[in-house]
């Protein structure tokens, strides 16, 4: 289990390397340069030119590349080329608010959608299955940032139980920090929602149908045990790699997201950091991304071995 | 490894990631002497020589000072000045500075910070280049005592020291202002009333000042960038909010307290709420505009220019970018903002009365156009741009022009413009753009006016007789002489199509009703400003 781990960690330096060529390439030929936003509205292009070279943004493709490649291997990011400050300290001002975000949605899907989708599965064509399903097809087809709107409007303006924006990190106090986080993770959570409890619907009714679960049913086991140990165990295995791969769907969302609920996160840093052209900020937030996204592939190898005894590396 | 180990490690790592990170407090517990405040874009570098952008300027005016400063009726008043005397022949200038400066690390403000501060300046701004053509040295007499030679006078000088145009003359450490003036500095040591509290920041969300104890103001009273600066608050807290509709909400919450910039569509519902005051921000507005390319066909001919600015309606551009609210926009025949003293109409009939899109036509005919593709570049992630470049394709349509809609954003925009390649290369015929209304009260900081062909502004309009008319107002020994030149400068502007001006266009401010003391101007002074609990 533990080299095989270690091979998939290794086995991630080839696809950073990939991505990492590939945002350097894409922000190379994209149109923009950080040099005019820079330099302001009423600057001459000669001051323009003058900006570019002392970022050393008029040095050929292969020297910028190289340079760049050089100081990832020595685990330095890069300082923005905007705030002057290094990538690593803005991505680790960042982080804490990002984090937060996803974990606090990812409990609440689990929480609600996959309960939502046994119940579903349980009570298949009847009405609550049915009104579970629209809800499902409701949560999956509003915008997240539609859904943020409402929720602020009811509960921060109207209600006036829980503030319309900001983020206040763990350490000054847990309700505080849930409280900024309760309706961001409802709306982002929204599409979430409705995609693992349909997923956990469909891979429940399929387990349901399996001949033990009619064994089971035949020793007198009681409903809950039918369905959350023996029905749900097994069906796990599909649920988890969806939660996995709606990891990247929470990393889209959480930017617009973030946006709403003006949280300090890194899909905002990604998007300001896009509009401004701040290279080594856009480079260095996308490698974090895929290497993310690619550890988290590799949790969700790890938990099949926890949900299914059979499978073993 | 077993189910036991795995989950306990992921246990681990979910603990660390949530015990273990700091990050900005964004949502405090407000206190009286703590202003709560969201500025009109993000502060994403603080270095107001090196970027200029006007946020830039806005929180550097409350870090750092300046020897002058234009007060509300635009004159230059003494700010870290004590007295100014000049020769007779008007080339030598020596200025004493006030007792009692300090910067924000204790040391005292001297002569040689001044110098260095206004070296680094004069490298970047345009008067300041200016002066830097006409100068024979700049040097530091004693500590408190410098003097400005000059080959032959600059009668706007003490307008040029205390301009509120970006980048202003702000005063800093000599160890500071003598890094490159192209790149950037990392210590914001600064002269002014705040402190800036480099450790709360958080660029793109944000930006937090502290008040400078030993900072001494002066007794007059304050007047924009003029008078003592008087804080009454303790601590400013610059809150960015990307989405406009969260920052009405945080307002109507009492989550902040002042917002700087309200979007039109949304001062109906502030106006509303009976605990927050709305009103006109900057009485100095903005001039929004169109540039055609000087260089290539169709808008190398002045007739062709003509033409569009006979059919264009200003009306139009200013109905899509503010609505029905006929308080926040005024036709402006000209160039220079309304209600300043050198405003005048001077040749503006062509923008005014019902528009003649037949005589545009043919006047259109005439300057050889042909129906080749005219490359509009439209910035739709801004909402003036995306408004005007709407208006600007139809008009464009409505003449028989053969328009080549290139949607993109303003970044893009910024890149694109600076191009001299033909439209079809990679360049472009006409983009649209605003200028701050406290820019185009004169010809100083107006770079958009100016005709200097290849040194001119994106198209590079070229004509002498502008020229003649900025370098008259530059001479203009009183404001009647002033007058006159500008006079001129816009009838001759206008003839030639300099650029096009879509109007004058003003925007709100909203605020709770606890803050009071906020004051209109083209920028936000937190001076003077308290808020009760």
């Amino acid at each position: 289990m533990l080299s095989y781990i270690l091979r998939r960690i290794a086995s991630t330096l080839p696809v950073m390397a990939i991505v990492a060529l590939f945002v350097f390439s894409l922000l190379y030929i994209a149109p923009g340069d950080p040099a005019v936003v820079i330099a302001g509205d009423q600057a001459s292009p000669e001051d323009v030119e003058r900006i570019r070279q002392s970022l050393g943004l008029d040095r050929p493709f292969l020297i910028q590349f190289g340079s760049w490649v050089w100081r990832i291997l020595h685990g330095d990011l890069g300082t923005s080329i905007f705030t002057n400050l290094p990538v690593s300290t803005m991505i680790g001002q960042r982080l804490g608010p990002t984090l937060s975000l996803m974990m606090v949605t990812l409990l609440l899907t689990i929480v609600v959608a996959v309960p939502l989708g046994v119940l579903a599965a349980w009570k298949a064509g009847s009405l609550i299955d049915r009104a579970i399903m629209a809800f499902a097809v409701f949560g999956f087809s509003l915008p997240v940032f539609v859904v943020g709107y409402v929720l602020a409007y009811v509960f921060a303006l109207e209600l006036e139980w829980l503030p319309v924006q900001g983020y206040t990190p763990l350490a000054q106090g847990f309700w505080p920090w849930l409280q900024n986080l309760i309706l961001p993770a409802i709306a982002l959570g929204c599409v979430y929602i409705a995609l693992i409890a349909r997923i956990t619907r469909a891979t429940m009714l399929e387990v349901l149908q399996q001949d033990y679960i009619r064994t089971a049913r035949a020793k007198g086991l009681g409903q809950g045990g039918i369905l959350f140990v023996h029905a749900l165990k097994n069906a796990a295995v599909p649920i988890v790699t969806v939660i996995g791969i709606g990891i990247a769907l929470l990393i889209g969302g959480a930017v617009v997201t973030e946006s709403v609920f003006a949280i300090p996160g890194l899909g905002r840093l990604t998007i300001d950091a896009i509009l401004r052209r701040d290279y080594p900020v856009i480079q260095g937030i996308v490698l974090l991304f895929s290497f993310v996204y690619v550890l988290v592939n590799l949790m969700i190898d790890v938990t099949y071995t926890l949900v299914d005894p059979r499978i073993r590396y | 490894m077993d189910r036991r180990t795995v989950l306990k490690g992921l246990a681990g790592a979910g603990g660390l990631a949530l015990s273990g990170i700091s990050a900005p407090a964004i949502a405090q517990g407000a206190s009286a002497r703590t202003l709560r405040f969201v500025p009109q874009a993000n502060l994403a570098n603080f270095d107001p020589i090196w970027g200029t952008q006007y946020v830039v300027r806005n929180a550097a005016a409350l870090v750092w000072d300046t020897l002058y400063g234009v007060d509300s009726s635009l004159q230059p008043q003494r700010q870290m000045v004590e007295s100014e005397e000049v020769t007779d022949d008007g080339t030598t200038w020596t200025f004493k500075l006030r007792t009692g400066l300090k910067f924000h690390d204790g040391e005292p403000v001297l002569s040689k910070d001044v110098v260095a501060s206004l070296t680094r300046w004069a490298a970047r701004d345009p008067m300041g280049l200016m002066l830097k053509a006409l100068q024979q040295e700049l040097t530091a007499v004693d500590d408190r005592t410098f003097k400005w030679v000059l080959k032959q006078p600059f009668p706007k000088m003490l307008y040029a020291l205390g301009k509120n145009n970006s980048p202003c003359a702000f005063i800093m450490p000599e160890r500071i202002a003598q890094t490159d003036p192209f790149k950037q500095i990392g210590d914001y040591v600064g002269s002014g009333p705040m402190k800036f509290a480099k450790g709360e920041w958080v660029p793109g969300a944000k930006a937090v000042f502290e008040k400078f104890a030993d900072y001494v103001p002066r007794q007059e009273k304050s007047s924009w960038l003029a008078g003592g600066k008087q804080m009454l608050l303790d601590r400013v807290e610059w809150i960015v909010m990307p989405d406009p509709a969260t920052a009405a909400a945080a307002l109507q919450n009492g989550e902040i307290d002042w917002w700087e910039n309200p979007i039109a569509d949304l001062v109906p519902v502030l106006k509303k709420n009976k605990n927050i005051s709305v009103d006109i921000g900057d009485p100095l507005g903005n001039v929004g505009s169109f540039r055609m390319n000087f260089l290539y066909p169709p808008f190398n001919d002045v007739r062709a220019r003509r033409a569009v600015l006979m059919a264009m309606s200003q009306e139009d551009y200013m109905r899509a970018l503010v609505g029905d609210d006929t308080s926040l926009w005024k036709p402006l025949p000209g160039f220079f903002t309304p209600d300043t003293p050198l405003y005048t109409e001077a040749g503006g009939e062509v923008l005014k009365g019902k528009r003649d899109l037949d005589a545009a036509k043919k006047l259109l005919a005439e300057s050889g156009y042909s129906g080749q593709p005219v490359t509009c570049l439209v910035a739709q992630d801004q909402p003036i741009t995306k408004a005007f470049g709407d208006v600007t394709a139809d008009l464009l349509k409505k003449l028989g022009m053969n328009v080549d809609f290139v949607a993109t954003d303003w970044g893009t925009v910024g890149s694109r413009r600076a191009q001299k390649t033909p439209p079809g290369q990679g360049g472009w015929n006409m983009f649209h753009t605003w200028h701050a209304g406290s820019d185009c009260i004169n010809p100083a900081p107006y770079t958009a006016i100016r005709a200097n062909g290849d040194k001119a502004w994106f198209g590079w309009p070229n004509s002498p007789g502008t020229e003649k008319e900025v370098t008259s107002w530059f001479e203009a020994k009183n404001l009647d002489e002033e007058k006159a030149a500008v006079a001129r400068l816009n009838k001759v502007a206008l003839e030639d199509v300099v650029y096009a001006p879509t109007g004058f266009f003003l925007s709100y401010t909203a605020w709770r009703k606890n803050v009071s003391g906020i004051t209109k101007g083209p920028l936000p002074f937190f001076w003077g400003v308290s808020k009760s609990a």
